[in-house]
């Protein structure tokens, strides 16, 4: 018998996004009876077939490849973004978006006034400025080996974005970003190309270092204390352009 | 003068340093390279925002605090008794190395006292920028002052190594100048503006630089602004040369040590009488002394730099300034009518503007203990930003006969509401440069309703998915002809509903309790893209 709604799930990862993608494009199941889901933190629901989909990469660049021929390389750079989202509703949204823009062509970035095109906006904006805020905000202690170790709890997954600005920065380092939320580490040694892995809590635990307040993380207090205009004070306008949770590895707001 | 240890060091010239409103990184896009640390963001990137809010993207330290002259507002000058201090070339790059490498800062803010001369000072900048660029290799952003009454050769090399360079222009007027800093002037201070001007202008139609032409061009500044011309005999002295050797020998110069022929010279002169200009003897204001101790000794020496093959900037990422605001009398208008004149005449990418801290005591300055007029400030920053990006000209916003903002409505919506003939706008229609001058629209709101309208038509809902602020836009727009409200094209009613909203932001503003230095015209997207700095 068959069920009201078909939910694909799958893994929260690009990959897996677009392999689902594919997969229910595939199946031509009816907009109103077709559902898209993260399989972490996924509720079942009645009345509803799920089918679990398996990760395949051949199927995922196919996607990734039409976005880019099918719509514009725009499209694709916003989709990706948004795969790396904590919004529950991303892969439904991605997928509304490439219905349109299967359709509409490279106009449909430009339909911002459109719900699902405002919403897909929205969830890739809101990834772009936490990448952001991590390239601002992101600490590096120094290890004894010289290796340059950071730590960061994000919402969404900034690995991805944030590799290639410090790859860039610092050639001549060898430095690794821990996202401890994803259990994932950024690695990049020095002159060569970086690359990402899922890391056990064990390993995250053994590569992570914070030395105790080195010279130089001294100084920094001092200078990020000193800089401040006491006449000007104004903690609420700090806690906007750098919230809280943020700060947890960020060593000039350790009280102390 | 006593050795302090360097974080000894570091708190008393940070804390110098802080009152520089600037913190910007922006301005240049540099991708990293191999060998080298560092690279640049046009967007600019802050790394931390201090107790104050505001942001902090560089390493903003004095070289020196020591300083000659004895401007009345600064808390540095002559006649205040301070801990005087200075770092050495190698303190500041090793700082700078340290703290880049651990993603605390995005370069170096490098300002000073004058502790002998302009001339001397801006050299030992100079050597703490060669350490950097050439020996650590140091690819991040660096923004340097350019100290008003260096020799021109001296602001020309460090123009080479830095990405952004600034001439304080302190106060409004001429006359606040005289009044409030004595030893300076606004000759000397529009001097290297005009010279960095003209190099940023020339390194970009890449020619070499050339630092001979400072007068022709500036006989028409200097009319407009009140003084006579320099004159230029002085100026003609050979720049450092990147052929020369770098040794710092005790007892020597440390400049004419680095000067050498000019055959090779990248910076031009015209005149041989090179070094002798510089040398003690003949400089024109203050002897150039001695290198001081901690130059001497047992300094680091670097390799002598072969002919540059590629293409050097000067000062990629243009050139700023600031002024105090509330230390002399001046009104809106005349501040304004500066920083539009500023920008049109000498190209500046931003001009800053400080909310004067009373925090010495003295009969030309308001009293110890006055707030600083944040709220002001906030309104010339609008303003500001309106004469940049949003089409507006000084006077249009202010005239002699109404020379100060209003205290409850912010610039874009008092000029709107004196001009409700333009009003109402169809968005679906209204040109780019119209729809730019709505209360609530801001830029990027302005781009995506030209983009947007090209595909579909828009209503109120697609308009506030766009980002524009309904409740402060809905009074000045149409819709397909039709407003959100039945509402009047009134000033009065439109005023009084404008200023309920902005009640209690101005409040906060005025007394400290809310940052909206950036955030301005309430676009959405103003708050993370637009820190104080950007």
């Amino acid at each position: 018998m068959d069920s009201l709604f078909t939910t694909y799930l799958c893994e929260n990862t690009t990959d897996g996004i677009f392999t689902a993608i594919y997969d229910a494009w595939a199946a031509k199941i009816p907009n109103e009876q077709l559902k898209l889901c993260i399989e972490d933190g996924y509720c079942y629901e009645l009345f509803t077939d799920i089918i679990y989909v398996q990760t395949d990469l051949l199927k995922a660049v196919k996607v990734a490849r039409s976005i880019v021929n099918k719509i514009s390389k725009e499209a694709y750079d916003m989709v990706f973004l948004a795969t790396l989202s904590k919004e529950a509703d991303k892969i439904d949204v991605i997928y509304r978006f490439l219905k349109l823009g299967f359709h509409y062509g490279r106009a449909v970035v430009d339909m911002q006034a459109d719900k699902t095109v405002c919403r897909l906006f929205d969830i890739q904006r809101g990834v772009a400025n936490e990448a952001h805020s991590f390239r601002e905000f992101v600490r590096f202690h120094d290890s004894e080996q010289g290796i340059l170790i950071a730590k960061i709890r994000p919402k969404s997954q900034p690995l991805p974005l944030i590799m290639p600005h410090f790859s860039d920065r610092f050639p001549e380092e060898h430095f690794v970003i821990l996202d401890e939320v994803h259990r994932m580490g950024g690695f990049h040694e020095r002159r060569k190309q970086w690359f990402l892995s899922p890391l056990s809590e064990e390993a995250m635990d053994r590569i992570w270092y914070s030395g105790e307040s080195a010279e130089y993380e001294r100084m920094w207090k001092t200078f990020f204390r000193t800089i401040a205009i006491k006449e000007r004070e104004n903690y609420r306008c700090q806690r906007t352009l750098c919230a809280l949770r943020y700060r947890d590895y960020m060593l000039e707001f350790d009280s102390a | 003068m006593e050795q302090l240890p360097l974080e000894r060091k570091l708190e008393i010239l940070s804390d110098a340093a802080k009152y520089d409103v600037a913190c910007t990184s922006s301005g240049v896009d540099r991708k990293g390279k191999e060998g080298s640390m560092g690279n640049a963001a046009a967007c600019g990137i802050c790394h931390s925002f201090a107790a104050d809010g505001r942001c902090i993207s560089l390493l903003k330290i004095l070289y020196t605090n020591e300083c000659i002259y004895d401007c009345k507002y600064c808390l540095n000058r002559r006649s205040n008794d301070t801990v005087r201090t200075s770092f050495t070339p190698e303190e500041v790059s090793e700082l700078t190395m340290q703290f880049y490498r651990r993603n605390y800062i995005e370069g170096l803010f490098l300002s000073s006292g004058v502790r002998h001369n302009p001339t001397e000072t801006m050299e030992q900048i100079y050597i703490a920028l060669r350490l950097l660029r050439e020996q650590n290799h140091f690819n991040g952003y660096i923004h340097v002052k350019a100290i008003p009454g260096a020799a021109p050769e001296i602001v020309a090399a460090v123009g080479l190594l830095a990405d952004r360079m600034s001439t304080n222009l302190e106060l409004p007027t001429a006359e606040g100048l005289r009044t409030l800093a004595p030893n300076k002037t606004r000759e000397t201070i529009l001097k290297p503006m005009r010279q960095i001007q003209q190099g940023i202008a020339q390194s970009k139609r890449g020619e070499h630089l050339r630092i001979s032409g400072l007068t022709q061009n500036d006989s028409q500044i200097t009319t407009k602004w009140g003084f006579a011309i320099p004159d230029p005999t002085h100026t003609a002295v050979t720049a450092l040369t990147d052929a020369a050797g770098y040794s710092l020998r005790n007892g020597h110069n440390a400049l004419s040590s680095m000067t050498s022929d000019n055959s090779s010279t990248s910076l031009v002169t015209t005149d041989s009488r090179n070094v002798a200009s510089l040398s003690p003897d003949n400089s024109d204001t203050v002897p150039l002394p001695i290198a001081g101790d901690h130059i001497a000794g047992n300094k680091p020496t670097l390799p002598a730099v072969p002919n540059r093959t590629e293409h050097q900037l000067f000062v990629p990422a243009g050139q700023s300034t600031q002024m105090i605001v509330g230390a002399t009398p001046e009104d809106d208008y005349q501040v304004l009518a500066v920083a539009e004149a500023l920008y049109q005449r000498f190209d500046l990418k931003r001009v800053f503007y400080s909310a004067y801290i009373a925090l010495n005591n003295d009969s030309l300055l308001p009293a110890l203990g006055t707030k600083p007029p944040l709220l002001r400030e906030h309104r010339l920053y609008q303003a500001d930003w309106l004469l940049r990006f949003y089409g507006f000209r000084a006077n249009e916003l202010l005239t002699p006969e109404r020379p100060n903002f209003n205290v409850f409505l912010d610039p874009k919506c008092e000029w709107a509401l004196r001009h409700l003939e333009h009003f109402p706008v169809e968005i679906n229609s209204a040109p780019y440069p119209l729809l730019l001058r709505i209360p609530g629209v801001g830029v990027k709101s302005a781009k995506r309703i030209v983009r947007a309208r090209k595909s579909m038509k828009l209503d109120f809902d697609g308009l506030k998915r766009i980002g524009v602020v309904l409740k402060r836009a809905h009074y000045f727009i149409t819709c397909n002809g039709k407003m959100m409200y039945p509402t009047k094209i009134d000033e009065d009613y439109i005023t009084r509903n404008l200023i309920d909203l902005d009640h209690k932001k101005n409040w906060e503003i005025a007394y400290g309790m809310s940052y909206r230095q950036l955030s301005l015209f309430d676009d959405k997207d103003g708050i993370s893209l637009l820190p104080i700095s950007s």
